[in-house]
């Protein structure tokens, strides 16, 4: 969650939530969150775990270009 | 009952104490979804706002308001962590607890730094972004 913040903090283009999946249990759903960390850009799911900060970035970025 | 125990206390209150810059908790409360079977007596805003009272109580630089259905949030509750009162787009939306309170004391710890903790090389990637990012990190409490 911390390098989510961190991006967050970094980029006026970024924003960086913490969902508590069992309290918002229909977008759990609709994110199919089976295990956490779960990382989702632009509304879409896209990997669960944690991951060092240059995988991190090259993931989201990738994410979003798509 | 206390959200933290003593000798975390003692320690949140030391890296509170750090902050480089004032963080502001805004603790936003709406109508709640229907919380999962066995939860639904706990007022999930409350203890929302409590959390972060107790947490605001360890830092000078800490300070908490809430509003009724501010705009632009979907969810409630949720906590908006802004850095000398502004949104720059840090969300915990949801009560946290347990291992959640840890997401929550970080944010603030990150909101309370001068200068972006990244690698440099993070930081020219960030500064040429085209595009807005929403980045959504599901967590559980346990």
């Amino acid at each position: 969650m911390l390098l989510a913040y961190r991006l967050a903090l970094a980029s006026d283009r970024v924003t960086a939530t913490a969902i508590e999946a069992n309290e918002f249990p229909r977008l759990a759903e609709e994110m199919e969150v089976y295990a956490v960390p779960r990382i989702a850009v632009n509304g879409v799911p896209q990997w669960d775990g944690s991951v060092p900060e240059a995988e991190f970035l090259r993931r989201v970025l990738s994410a979003s270009s798509s | 009952m206390a959200i933290l125990r003593a000798e975390e206390e003692a320690k949140v209150r030391e890296l509170f104490a750090g902050l480089e810059r004032p963080v502001e908790l805004l603790v936003a409360l709406g109508p709640e979804e229907t919380p999962l079977p066995g939860a639904r007596d706990i007022d999930f805003g409350a203890e929302t706002l409590r959390v972060c009272e107790e947490l605001a109580a360890l830092g000078d630089t800490v300070t908490v308001r809430s509003e009724q259905e501010p705009e632009g949030f979907p969810r409630f509750p949720a906590v908006a962590i802004r850095p000398e009162g502004r949104d720059v787009g840090l969300r915990y939306d949801g009560l946290p607890w347990g291992y959640e309170l840890g997401s929550l004391v970080g944010g603030i710890l990150e909101a309370g730094k001068a200068e972006p903790t990244l690698r440099a090389e993070s930081l020219e990637q960030l500064a040429a972004l085209d595009r807005d990012l929403a980045l959504d990190v599901f967590v559980t409490p346990t």
